[in-house]
């Protein structure tokens, strides 16, 4: 093997090491390994810019702008406390309905911001009434990862895995939300038979839950209610957007006839359009919302994107695919592999940087075989497999993160042999279905 | 701190930032603390009355129905002004002015209680010559509330500021406080 091709492999390896270590910011080991693969040449400038997806970041870009100028208005908050008080006081209703709400709004919003939006309210009606929190902060968790596998905006794998294929809004909902909406009450079947029992309360208690949460007004939470209007107003325009992204054109020409029937807004345009529409309309400080951008992650992406690019550049990932090609017979049999590697690789190394990598193997496999099926065995994997540990995906480092700075700890083990139960049972089931889909 | 339990709190420093911090901040404004979830149990209420408190309001009243508690009424004559007055008036006229003050004092205290069990709180009346202030923050230890007018202890001013009196009440009892 060159030295070239040793050397961006030890960058991939060391880089992925310090991002599952976290001892130095990821986004700086990202950068880090970028750099050293950019210093030495093995990625040049032109190659650089291919590699990085812009695409996935412009559509994280935009997402973050829309979301954090909605979060000023209070919508999250008025979400969390109309949620609860639908309960009624229920321990299994506060369950279930903020499982629901949590998979809903990770599906088209960003999952950190919804879980670390709801959180402090589900630790909040567990104190009241006086209930382990573990119970539901878990089912938080599993929900928002199962709701944003849904569609193409709800996890950052399904945006890359959009971005780089040139699948649609549309061809996530069929081909994963219906999968995902059986997952879904798989887990709440499961989540209702582990914890159940442990979520009896007296009348008592559960009157006072009731008088403590009707006492929450949620009008209170809505900071700015023109903003809560326009934002929700602008989301709605947005999700509506990311339905017709790829016929954009057929319908614009209806009211505008110079527009091109045959044209298609990519997921980050339509993303970017609608953070200039709601910054434009709700007239807060463009200064502000931009500093809240979550650049970081962006960063982290972009250096990914170049790490993984290295791999390519040397062609390692060309000879990975080579080997996997000559020992997978059938589509399949290539299904079932990509989609248990993914899922257990990602409960390990975190679904973001596992997906990175994942994605050029797939597009060198496409020479040799359909690839249309891996990338749903691959979104499948990454997405679920964030449920298997605590380090999995994003959310689940959040709500435990969370938890344990509120006095709940959930240990590293406790969570393992739930999340694994969960990542088995819900990837076998949805690779089921696709493998019914595609490779029967 | 384990490796594991550390692992989290570096990644979920580097995932959320500061931003967890401001989510606290904005569900503090609206989600009541733990002190205030709990219903304090209030079996005795002070109302303190003198010449300035004409009435008790329908407000207060609502307010002190949501406890099933004895309301104590007591009428306090500034002694101060008692000692003022003996000074400047001879005895007869410091008399008459104590009998005039006790009676307008039973009368206000008579009227109230009968308003208060109309609305069915069991009362009790009481009518000393002492001091506003001090007397009501000691009497305030034997009972779980004080209710307080906010021209007590003030005259007979028409702006709706509260009487410095109450606020300094209300600064040293260590029960909780409803100014009406």
């Amino acid at each position: 093997m060159e030295t070239v091709a040793l050397i961006a492999i030890a960058v991939f390896l060391f880089t992925y090491a310090l991002i599952v270590d976290e001892r130095i910011h990821r986004a700086v080991a990202a950068m880090l390994g970028a750099a050293i693969v950019v210093f030495i040449g093995i990625v040049p400038w032109e190659a650089l810019l291919e590699y990085i997806d812009f695409g996935t970041i412009f559509l994280l870009l935009g997402m973050m702008i829309i979301v954090n100028t909605a979060r000023g208005s209070g919508l999250f908050e008025y979400i969390a406390i109309r949620t609860a008080k639908l309960a009624k006081g229920s321990p299994i209703r506060v369950l279930v309905l903020f499982a629901l709400v949590t998979a809903v709004v990770s599906a088209f919003l960003d999952n950190v911001t919804t879980v670390l939006l709801l959180t402090p309210m589900l630790l909040y009606i567990a104190k009241v009434m006086k209930l382990n929190p573990i119970p539901f902060l878990v089912t938080e968790i599993f929900a928002s990862n199962v709701g944003g596998a849904a569609t193409l905006i709800g996890d950052p794998p399904n945006i890359m895995i959009a971005s780089s294929a040139g699948i649609t809004f549309n061809e996530f909902l069929i081909h994963l939300g219906p999968i995902m909406v059986i997952d879904m009450a798989i887990l709440l079947l499961m989540m209702y038979l582990i914890y159940g029992r442990s979520m009896k309360v007296s009348p008592e208690k559960r009157q006072e839950m009731v008088r403590t949460l009707n006492g929450l007004d949620e009008r209170a939470a809505i900071v700015d209610r023109s903003l809560f209007n326009k934002s929700v107003a602008v989301i709605g325009f947005v999700v509506l957007l990311f339905f017709v992204h790829n016929r954009i054109g057929e319908i614009l020409h209806f009211i505008l006839p110079f527009v091109d029937p045959a044209m298609g807004l990519e997921p980050a345009e339509v993303a970017l359009i609608g953070a200039a529409i709601i910054l434009f309309w709700s007239r807060q400080s463009p200064e502000e919302i931009f500093e809240k951008i979550e650049w970081p992650a962006l960063f982290f992406f972009g250096g990914l994107f170049v790490i993984v690019g290295a791999l390519v550049e040397t062609g390692i990932i060309a000879n990975i695919a080579t080997v996997m090609v000559e020992n997978v017979g059938s589509t399949g049999e290539a299904m079932f592999i990509v989609a248990w590697f993914a899922a257990i690789a990602s409960a390990i190394v975190d679904n973001i940087p596992l997906t990175a990598a994942m994605i050029p193997l797939i597009h060198d496999l496409g020479a040799t075989m359909d690839v249309y099926p891996l990338w749903w065995s691959l979104a499948l994997g990454a997405c679920l497999g964030g449920n298997g540990t605590a380090i999995g995906a994003s959310a689940n480092v959040v709500v435990i993160g969370i938890a344990e700075r509120e006095g709940v700890g959930i240990s590293f083990v406790d969570f393992l042999k739930i999340g694994m139960l969960v990542l088995f049972v819900t990837v076998a089931v949805g690779l089921g279905i696709l493998w019914l889909k595609f490779a029967v | 701190m384990g490796y594991s339990s550390s692992l989290i709190q570096r990644k979920f420093r580097d995932i959320v930032g500061r931003r967890y911090e401001s989510v606290l901040k904005e569900y503090s404004e609206f989600l009541l603390t733990e002190e205030e979830v709990l219903v304090p149990e209030v079996r005795s209420i002070l109302v303190p009355l003198d010449f300035f408190v004409h009435d008790i309001t329908d407000e207060a009243i609502d307010v002190l129905s949501a406890y099933d508690a004895t309301i104590s009424l007591a009428y306090i004559t500034d002694a101060g002004v008692v000692e003022l007055l003996e000074r400047a008036l001879n005895q007869s006229s410091t008399e008459e002015f104590r009998a005039k003050k006790e009676e307008y004092g039973r009368r206000l205290l008579d009227r109230t209680a009968a308003k208060l069990k109309e609305h069915g709180f069991s009362t009790q009346t009481r009518m000393f010559v002492g001091h506003k202030g001090d007397d009501v923050v000691q009497m305030a230890k034997n009972h779980d509330m004080v209710a307080l007018c906010r021209r007590y202890a003030d005259g007979e001013s028409t702006d709706v500021s509260i009487s410095p009196i109450v606020l300094r009440i209300c600064q040293r009892v260590e029960t909780p406080a409803l100014i009406y």
